[in-house]
């Protein structure tokens, strides 16, 4: 096993992973690679593996039924590839159980930041950790209370759980649909507006600059994610 | 003014039916005197009854009261004692009264089953035009055959003249040019229970189907011609059948273009998303790989910048043949895709087209047969060789991986032919004529490994352009496909 880990990438376009693998490499991770959904489900059941890079477009399968496939034994975190005009793609793969997405094309700093994200991500829920703690924001999940540069703020109910649901995986992206489960219940039919008015209710507490935020990220038609933690 | 009463032709041809009548009374005179003058047979009743009788089934039950009085009077007058006189003896006086009984009777009767006939056949009649109307509207779609087949029909139903306007393109005429007057007046016509007189004796009634107003239909009834209660409702049943038959037509029309823009949306989608993937992949590669070369170029082994540099150099080159490709699809759509024919060698495009793609595709095996002869195409060298690339990047794409993709070119007639075979799975027999129209994908064939039917349509539409051409077989010799690329020879 490698130092950092290992990934396996699976993409049926050569180019890519003879792109990507460099600097995966380099970066320190253990890289393997699929080029069909059959063969990476294969390697998944027999090979370690840390972290999925998954893009969608496969010649034998369809990329969310690996996901969910995977997910039926695997809480291995999946990073998807997409385009970026395929919001609803990555809606459904995220709402399967992929853990994030990289618009295609990217630089490959931003696929490492992902790969880190996603581990980091795995190592908390292990550690059961009861709090979150950024550069500005601190969110202990045993008291339900939030504190921003030390400062204590006062949340509803509601707002705590939003920030609660993005703090539990700092960095990843949540989607509408699972930010109205964990806010509201798995069964409301709640419109994504709400989820809206209640992050610009939450940036008003938490962000200097609400207009322009830097803890609570906006991903455009899919989610929100919350800026990544520095104890990880 | 609105108009539902009897007119006077109908009038006139009643009055002509009881003359007849009269007549026939007339006639039964004569021959009844013939009989007793020449034969000396003074019980002739029966001469007159016939007389009522054929009033009755000929001309109607009203003639045929006419014609038992006028005989009974006439049987009185000539033949009853005593003769010449208006007076009745005792005795005759029940023969008299029986007779105009019978008379009234049978007339009464007989002229009834001649009013039922001639009913039964107009409604038999009716219902036969109604029902052909009705038959040809459902299998007109469109609005135009439609009111040509109303107008047509209106005419029939008038025995006159008819025009049909819908809206301010479709006229329809029948037996008649439109006056500047009357089609003012189907202009504004509104009216749809009953009709307006326009100018000209022509009629005038709204089209309307399901509170809309469609048009405008106008008939004239021919001059000989009668008018009857029946030919009215006939007309109105008939111009109702009509506007309802538009509106159909209308809402098919609608569904049909709302279908085809659907279907258009749909290919466009394809279409759109395929172009995005294949612009996307190789900037995915380049950009990976450059912005690793930025991170990490320092901790790179030489080797491994050198494989990074040449992916992006590749991938470049993919874009350009992709864009290539795209441009000269739009001219060739455009039609503005002027070919300058020169001469040039053939294998050289084949070698250059091998020793691109041979490295890119390391494990299929994409070999090259040449002649020894040199062959010398006409046309222009860059399109045939951008023709060449496609049909060969299909093939590599199609194979399995081990998979060999054999270029030949040689000579028929005054024709050059390249071949590309492979060992892919091939096309049916039936879709070997449509993989060259644009954006036709296989249904048999990985969706995956398709593009979106734009790489072979290029092919077709740039040979095409030199003069040449493009056709596919399946291998006999095993599975795949053999696509031939004809081109002239130069001269």
């Amino acid at each position: 096993m490698s130092v950092a880990g290992d990934l396996l990438v699976v993409d049926d376009e050569p180019q890519i992973l003879r792109s990507l693998r460099p600097a995966l490499t380099a970066a320190g991770y253990g890289v393997s690679t699929a080029d069909t959904g059959a063969a990476a489900l294969i390697h998944l059941a027999g090979e370690p593996c840390d972290v999925v890079i998954l893009d969608l477009g496969l010649p034998d399968m369809d990329g969310k039924a690996i996901i969910a496939r995977l997910r039926e034994w695997s809480e291995i975190p999946i990073i998807v590839l997409s385009a970026r005009d395929l919001e609803d793609e990555k809606i459904a793969a995220l709402d399967l159980g992929a853990d994030d997405f990289v618009n295609k094309p990217f630089a490959v700093g931003e696929l490492l930041a992902r790969i880190r994200a996603a581990l980091r991500g795995r190592d908390l829920r292990l550690a059961g950790r009861a709090r979150f703690r950024s550069a500005e924001l601190e969110v202990n999940f045993a008291t339900r209370r939030a504190y921003v540069q030390g400062d204590e703020v006062r949340l509803t109910p509601r707002e705590y759980d939003l920030l609660r649901t993005l703090a539990r995986h700092p960095g990843r992206v949540v989607t509408h649909k699972q930010l109205i489960a964990a806010v509201w219940g798995p069964d409301a039919s709640v419109d994504a507006q709400f989820v809206r008015v209640l992050v610009a209710q939450l940036r008003q507490k938490l962000e200097e600059n609400p207009s322009a935020p830097r803890v609570l990220l906006t991903e455009p038609g899919v989610g929100y994610r919350l800026a990544e933690g520095d104890d990880a | 003014m609105l108009n539902f009463a009897m007119p006077a032709i109908q009038r006139h041809r009643r009055a002509l039916s009881y003359v007849g009548a009269v007549l026939l009374v007339l006639a039964a005179n004569l021959l009844a005197l013939l009989l007793d003058q020449q034969l000396g047979y003074a019980r002739v009743s029966m001469v007159f009854l016939a007389a009522v009788l054929i009033s009755a089934v000929g001309l109607g039950s009203g003639p045929a009261y006419l014609a038992a009085a006028l005989g009974f009077v006439s049987y009185n007058f000539y033949l009853v004692e005593p003769r010449f006189t208006f007076g009745i003896e005792s005795e005759d006086i029940v023969i008299l009264i029986v007779f105009l009984a019978v008379a009234m009777l049978t007339g009464g009767l007989a002229g009834r089953v001649r009013d039922q006939a001639r009913q039964s056949r107009d409604r038999a009649q009716t219902t036969s035009v109604l029902f052909e109307a009705g038959r040809d509207f459902a299998a007109l779609g469109e609005e135009a055959p439609i009111a040509r087949r109303l107008a047509d029909g209106l005419a029939g139903a008038a025995q006159g003249q008819a025009v049909v306007a819908i809206g301010p393109e479709i006229l329809a005429s029948a037996g008649a040019t439109p006056s500047a007057g009357l089609l003012e007046a189907l202009r504004t016509c509104e009216v749809v229970s009953a009709h307006l007189e326009g100018p000209d004796g022509w009629r005038l009634r709204g089209l309307w189907a399901d509170g809309r107003r469609l048009g405008a239909a106008a008939w004239r009834p021919g001059l000989m011609q009668s008018e009857e209660v029946d030919q009215f409702r006939l007309i109105h049943v008939l111009l109702d059948m009509g506007a309802s038959a538009m509106a159909r037509a209308r809402l098919g029309q609608a569904w049909a273009e709302i279908e085809a823009r659907t279907r258009t949306e749909s290919l466009r989608n394809a279409l759109l998303s395929s172009i995005s993937h294949d612009l996307r992949t190789p900037l995915a590669a380049i950009l990976a790989s450059a912005t690793s070369l930025k991170t990490f170029g320092g901790v790179f082994e030489p080797e491994v910048r050198d494989d990074l540099l040449d992916t992006i150099t590749e991938e470049a080159e993919r874009l350009n043949a992709f864009v290539a490709n795209l441009l000269s699809m739009t001219r060739l759509e455009a039609d503005a895709l002027a070919v300058q024919p020169s001469a040039f060698e053939i294998a050289e495009g084949l070698d250059r087209v091998h020793r691109r793609y041979a490295p890119r595709w390391p494990d299929r095996r994409l070999l090259l047969n040449l002649p020894d002869a040199p062959l010398t195409g006409w046309g222009d060298a860059i399109l045939f060789e951008q023709a060449l690339t496609n049909v060969v990047e299909n093939a590599l794409r199609f194979s399995p991986e081990g998979g060999e993709v054999r270029m030949a070119a040689r000579r028929t007639g005054d024709m050059i032919l390249v071949e590309v075979s492979d060992q892919g799975p091939g096309a049916p027999e039936d879709e070997l004529g449509l993989i060259f129209e644009k954006f036709y994908r296989s249904p048999s064939a990985n969706p995956n490994l398709q593009g979106a039917g734009l790489g072979l349509s290029i092919v077709k539409g740039l040979m095409e352009a030199m003069g040449g051409g493009v056709s596919a077989q399946r291998r006999t010799d095993g599975s795949g496909l053999i696509v031939a690329l004809s081109l002239p020879e130069a001269p």
